[in-house]
């Protein structure tokens, strides 16, 4: 009982609120452009997620950050969508070898908190270990 | 004297709900009822990631989100395997084969899925996690199994205090979800909901067509449609919560709990949470069987008292009478009246039906 009641208490710090039990806490929504940044500092956009024979929607494999590029409802809230995006860029960025230019990834993401905003935040990956796939 | 007086009785309640909650065995029947529920749920649940694992992917080949680097990942052919022997063992669960082992490994499978990755993280999955300890600390297979067929028990009494976890746990959900949103400006003051609204507002037009679609989204999508309906969701996530703990305010609450589950489960994707929910309702009943007397002329009472709250004979041609627990002896229209409200398959309706 006292576990089940800090988490509930974590809940409101926490952005996942994990067995807080907040289900449809908000309505916000946000979309993603995304890019990939080259050692030289070149900027090249991936649209529709893709770039170099990778799919973003197929590596992700997940719903919740399926098509991020459209306005999409930010499950969780806008703050668990940005954290789950911020790994998965980590994630991206591990599991694309053949991929030789790319040295980090970047998401700006533009979201709408409960019908307020626009705002922005920029979120990017790890470096990456450039060389042969 | 006079002063220490209300202290002992104080004291001697106390004592005797702990001995209630630790010490005296009770009916584990309704236990019993959730373990069936939860069988089927389980399945549920899983069908997903079996159907993505036939189709020649799993978690290891998508997006994953360590809860912690220590949970060790299984290799795809384990994972397949243990998917389908939680398939299994929620099978033996819900038939109350070997009930408890079932339920264990239908916990511990289901478990380890969802910590495989914080992706696989939804409200209703912790809850059916939560139930499936619940009822696994309990000696589920006493009754309505099996196992209590074959081996029949000297009683279906065990001990309780794992359901008093449960009511706990159960009552937690409805609070934090409620309070939540109390303390949230943007939902108590209708926000969200007119937000999600206007979203799926296609979407609802498509389902109702123009002709029904036109005058209830004008309604539904109305700002003050929403600063009224958005604070009576939070006050019903609440009344359950604190509502289902007293006897005399029970009955409504768990009403209102299944009318508010079928609300949900018409207007989002919740997976399980709906059907596991309304079978956890089952765990406020009195854990105690067969203590109400009662004379019918109806079988289909005796079909339909799932929780086994009555001592049914059958009597052709006979009045209905029916013995409270407190010795009160209600007659004729009165007594079918309260036994509909006790009844799981009735009790939702009792309160609408004319008893002529």
């Amino acid at each position: 009982m006292v576990v089940q009641l800090g988490l509930v208490a974590n809940g409101y710090r926490d952005p996942h609120n994990y067995f807080a039990f907040q289900p449809f806490n908000e309505s916000s929504t946000y979309a993603v452009e995304l890019v990939r940044v080259l050692p030289e500092g070149e900027r090249v956009a991936a649209p529709n997620g893709r770039w170099e024979g990778y799919d973003w929607d197929e590596l992700i494999g997940w719903r919740a950050l399926q098509a991020p590029w459209r306005q999409r409802h930010a499950f969780s809230g806008v703050d668990a969508v940005v954290d789950y995006l911020d790994h998965a860029l980590d994630w991206m960025a591990d599991n694309t070898p053949d991929d030789t230019q790319t040295l980090y990834l970047e998401a700006t993401v533009t979201y709408y908190r409960n019908a307020r905003g626009p705002y922005a935040t920029v979120i990017r990956s790890h470096d990456r270990a450039l060389g042969s796939p | 004297m006079t002063s220490t007086a209300p202290a002992s009785t104080t004291a001697e309640r106390r004592r005797r709900w702990l001995d209630e909650v630790f010490d005296e065995p009770a009916s584990l029947r309704t236990v019993a009822i959730v373990r069936i529920v939860l069988g089927p749920s389980v399945i549920w649940h899983l069908r997903p990631f079996l159907a993505d694992a036939l189709d020649g992917t799993t978690y290891l080949d998508v997006f994953q989100q360590k809860w912690w680097p220590w949970v060790p990942n299984a290799p795809t052919g384990l994972y397949v395997a243990l998917l389908w022997v939680g398939v299994a063992a929620a099978v033996l669960m819900t038939v109350g084969l070997w009930s408890r082992a079932a339920t264990w490994a239908t916990l511990a499978v289901v478990a380890y899925n969802f910590f495989l990755s914080e992706t696989h993280f939804r409200h209703n999955r912790a809850f059916l996690i939560i139930l499936l300890a619940g009822v696994a600390l309990c000696d589920n297979g006493r009754v309505l199994s099996l196992d209590a067929r074959r081996r029949p028990p000297a009683d279906d009494r065990g001990l309780v205090w794992p359901v008093w976890l449960l009511r706990f746990e159960a009552a937690t959900v409805y609070f934090a979800s409620g309070f939540s949103k109390l303390i949230d400006p943007d939902w108590v003051g209708g926000r969200v909901m007119h937000d999600r609204t206007l979203r799926y507002e296609d979407d609802a037009r498509d389902v109702l067509g123009d002709t029904l679609g036109d005058p209830m989204l004008e309604v539904l999508t109305a700002r003050a449609f929403h600063w009224m309906l958005s604070p009576v969701a939070v006050a019903t996530e609440l009344f359950i919560a604190f509502g289902i703990w007293f006897r005399r305010t029970r009955l409504a609450a768990v009403w209102v709990a299944v009318a508010f589950h079928l609300g949900i489960e018409v207007s989002a994707q919740v997976e399980v949470f709906s059907v596991i929910a309304i079978g956890a309702l089952a765990i406020w009943a009195t854990p105690s069987t067969r203590d109400r007397t009662l004379v019918t002329p109806s079988r289909w009472v005796k079909r339909l008292d799932w929780t086994a709250r009555f001592d049914i004979t059958v009597v052709s041609g006979a009045s209905w009478r029916m013995v409270d627990r407190d010795g009160t002896v209600l007659e004729g229209r009165q007594a079918r009246r309260f036994v509909r409200t006790r009844l799981p398959a009735t009790f939702l309706f009792s309160r609408f039906w004319r008893h002529p």
